[in-house]
């Protein structure tokens, strides 16, 4: 079978399927008792399970096999859960999640058997409490049911238009058979199996009735065995031969029906009492009959049905990105003409004409906004595998720490949320590694042993902030510095004249890291400054705060969208240049007289901040067209907690414009982030103002 | 042998002329998207010097670099016959580059071009990939685009 084309289905649902295993396992650590957790476990092991076993990823499968065996006796209440098991478990889906990622880079499982992890869980199994009696009494069970499953097909019941049916055939001098077949134990798609049976025997005849119900079989909803009236003109033994010559079928069982036995068949069922005879009506509980012939198998009976009854999960529509690019390139040309009827309106003030583009404003607006709600994704779905992490760091540093999370729901573009998992892992490990203190550190500082981290998300205003917050020693300034010199990042002179939050900007550069020792959680000099460049590859900034002894807080803004912003137009030297509003703080009129110079840099006083002056005209190589002697325009921008007061020419007012790339060619210009097209057609440069400091 | 050397000779491409200066070049067709009037060319600050800045194509942005100031010819004269030639080039994306004249299409066979070899010593950059022959007798210099719209420094 062709599975490619579902490739990418499996791919997405099995990890969510993994992510629910990790958040359901660490729930299950906390509280081992909540069957709630336990059955969504199971449930998503055994979905895992079939869905690798349909993609033909044996070894996956084998390792959710063995899972799920640990999972039903974790329900069944024959282990208890264990601060050992679940390692085991987490080992065990690190390990799944690496065959994911070998599919998803080459499309096939790899070759690692994952042998010793198979061990453990078996070990584990063999571990159960009260393991004897229970192996026991399985084989028993089994026999049981082979014995009886060898003429099941007697239990099948007709109705009166089966009846007819059936003495019809009999009367064309059709043979009608009542077959039994038993699919072995190990096989893997009994549901596949059982259709190749189905298959073979159409080419002989007719199956007329199929017990559990064909769409339970086709749903793998039944036990080993299922049996079928059967309606041909072959022999028994051609029937059954070519049922058997399906693999994996381990037998058939079958006997001409004579037509008193059809009825005799009836009579039986008036006779036995009412619960099978519900059963057989509907094909959905026909394990419950099972349990009323068999009370041995009567576990195995309920953990089958479970996954069937699906608890609510979240419903997501996965949208292909380039669908949605293409309508935001609509909805971006429809800006463009709004922007150009606004343009072309200016000249004669006809109302009819304003309120159209009043109303187109209004279309585009919303066409926008719901444009972009549809690219929204919350940051839960990469926030969830922290704790997960943070669990796994607190075993391995041997610190205890607890990891807070708010604000999972809060919605970020999804290009986004797909980048921001790295930088925010960097900054969860660094602050588990380098932040906290160790447990006695922290005792003798008269802090709780139990080391607390945070992640808050929200929105503010235009922005989403993103706050990955310690509780523990915060940064030590006088080190950084040291380490700065010593690494020849600054001069020693240059160290002396630094504020402290200067000192602790430097901890971005490149190269840097101040953990003495090099462990394997963080530590290698690659940290920050990655984190920072990617985070500004998204128009977004990071800060950090610190208290010694109090802890550090690291802050990430990123813009809500990325595509379409409200900029403020300028018009430098005749040039017209676009400014995010968003990191505008304010705009000022600056008298020529004001500006002050310090350190032979000008400067403003404003409202009791010194803020450092920007001519773009300078910025940009362009001569301004102002006369010197009048009073400035100053933009006031700012970059986290920094202002700076950039000097244009003139305001041209606000616009919302849609952000285009300069394409691969344009590299060089720092000072410059995207471009884009006004109404009349023009071009206008973006000013990326965080360049400017 | 003789058959396999008729199909080679005969394979032909096309190539628009445009004029630089006093000279004629050829560009391969299959790389030029569009050809465009001269426009208001936004200049983009702290470029490369031939990077004349950007235009609106239909939408889209599309950076516009002078062949002239590229290839060391002198600076470009805007004349009513200027015209930006918008480029394809399949790994680089799209950019526009500003020729003095767009004269014809012309179709040349193998054999009418022959291929310029260069010393790799020399240091001087070299924007040519081979020479054309026209049936009049007049020669086009073919442009090597890659050459030509790459910056060698900051690759």
């Amino acid at each position: 079978m062709d599975v490619s084309q579902y490739l990418e289905i499996f791919l997405d649902e099995t990890k969510e399927h993994l992510q629910s295993l990790n958040t359901e396992i660490l729930n299950l650590e906390q509280d081992p008792e909540n069957t709630g957790t336990i059955n969504e476990i199971f449930r998503a092991a055994h979905s895992l399970k079939g869905m690798a076993g349909t993609m033909g990823y044996k070894r996956m499968q084998n390792l959710t096999h063995d899972m799920e065996n640990v999972f039903s006796e974790v329900r069944n209440g024959t282990i208890k859960v264990k601060g050992n098991m679940i390692d085991i478990l987490f080992q065990c889906l690190d390990a799944l999640e690496e065959y994911l990622n070998n599919i998803q880079e080459t499309g096939d499982e790899g070759t690692n058997e994952n042998e010793p992890l198979i061990k453990l869980l078996n070990d584990v199994l063999d571990s159960k409490e009260g393991g004897e009696p229970q192996k026991e009494k399985k084989p028993q069970a089994k026999a049981e049911a082979s014995e009886e499953s060898d003429s099941k097909w007697k239990d099948i019941k007709f109705d009166d238009t089966q009846k007819r049916v059936l003495s019809e055939a009999a009367s064309q001098g059709k043979k009608v058979y009542g077959i039994t077949v038993k699919v072995q134990e190990s096989c893997i798609l009994k549901a596949a199996r059982a259709f190749l049976v189905f298959k073979a025997l159409e080419e002989l005849g007719e199956v007329l009735i199929s017990n559990p119900s064909v769409q339970d079989i086709e749903d793998e909803r039944f036990e080993l065995d299922f049996s079928l009236i059967f309606v041909s003109d072959s022999s028994l033994d051609k029937v059954l031969d070519s049922i058997k010559g399906v693999s994996e079928i381990e037998g058939a069982q079958g006997a001409l029906i004579e037509d008193e036995q059809i009825i005799s068949a009836a009579a039986i069922e008036v006779s036995q009492s009412e619960a099978p005879a519900v059963a057989a009506e509907e094909g959905e509980s026909v394990p419950a009959a099972e349990k009323a012939n068999q009370p041995a198998p009567v576990s195995k009976a309920v953990e089958k049905k479970a996954p069937v009854s699906k608890p609510v999960v979240n419903r997501t529509v996965r949208v292909d990105i380039e669908k949605l690019d293409v309508l935001m390139n609509l909805v971006s040309e429809l800006i463009i003409a709004k922007n150009s009827l606004v343009s072309a309106s200016v000249g004669d003030r006809n109302n009819s004409v304003n309120e159209h583009i009043e109303y187109l404003e209004s279309v585009t607006t919303n066409l926008h906004e719901s444009v972009m709600k549809v690219r929204m994704v919350p940051i839960e779905s990469v926030v969830n595998k922290f704790p997960r992490m943070i669990r796994d760091l607190s075993k391995k540093l041997d610190k205890k720490m607890e990891l807070y999370m708010s604000g999972e729901e809060t919605e970020l573009d999804r290009t986004v949320v797909d980048e921001i998992g790295d930088p925010l892992m960097h900054l969860l490990r660094n602050a588990a590694d380098h932040g906290l203190e160790s447990g006695a550190v922290r005792k003798s500082k008269g802090k709780p042993e139990v080391g607390s981290i945070f992640l808050d998300a929200y929105q503010d205003g235009n922005n989403v902030v993103i706050e990955v917050r310690d509780d523990g020693a915060g940064i030590n300034t006088a080190a950084v510095k040291e380490k700065a010199i010593m690494k020849g990042v600054i001069t020693p002179e240059q160290g002396e004249n630094m504020s402290d939050q200067e000192i602790i900007n430097l901890l971005f550069n490149a190269g840097f890291s101040t953990s003495e020792v090099v462990s394997d959680v963080s530590g290698r000099g690659v940290g920050l400054d990655v984190v920072k460049s990617k985070i500004e590859s998204l128009s977004g900034e990071v800060e950090v705060k610190s208290k010694i002894d109090v802890g550090s807080t690291w802050t990430i803004r990123l813009p809500l969208t990325l595509a379409i912003i409200q900029a403020l137009m300028v018009d430098v030297g005749g040039e017209k240049y676009a400014i995010s509003l968003g990191s505008i703080q304010t705009i000022e009129d600056i008298i020529p007289s004001d500006i002050k110079t310090v350190q032979n840099k000008e400067v403003i006083h404003l409202r009791g901040i010194v803020i450092p002056l920007i001519r773009l005209s300078e910025v940009l190589d362009i001569a301004s067209k102002k006369n010197p002697e009048d009073n400035m325009t100053v933009v006031i921008v700012k970059k986290g907690d920094r202002l700076s007061g950039i000097v244009v020419d003139e305001l041209m007012g606000q616009q919302e414009i849609v952000i285009k790339s300069l394409g691969k060619y344009i590299t060089r210009c720092k000072v410059i982030s995207g471009a884009t097209i006004l109404g009349d057609g023009e071009v206008a440069l973006i000013l990326d103002t965080n360049a400017l400091f | 042998m003789e058959e396999v050397k008729v199909v080679m000779d005969n394979e032909t491409t096309q190539f628009i002329v445009v004029r630089l200066g006093d000279e004629q070049y050829g560009i391969d067709i299959k790389y030029v998207d569009n050809i465009v009037r001269m426009q208001h060319i936004t200049r983009v600050p702290k470029v490369q010097e031939y990077l004349k800045g950007v235009i609106n194509l239909r939408g889209e942005v599309i950076p516009v670099m002078s062949a002239r100031i590229k290839m060391d010819l002198p600076a470009d004269e805007y004349t009513k016959s200027t015209r930006i030639i918008i480029l394809k080039l399949e790994q680089h994306g799209t950019i526009g580059i500003i020729v003095d004249e767009v004269k014809e299409v012309v179709t040349l066979e193998n054999q009418q071009i022959d291929k310029v070899a260069y010393d790799s010593k020399e240091e001087k950059d070299y924007f040519i990939f081979g020479i054309g022959k026209y049936e009049d007798g007049g020669l086009i210099s073919l442009l090597d685009l890659n050459a030509v719209v790459l910056d060698k420094d900051s690759i």
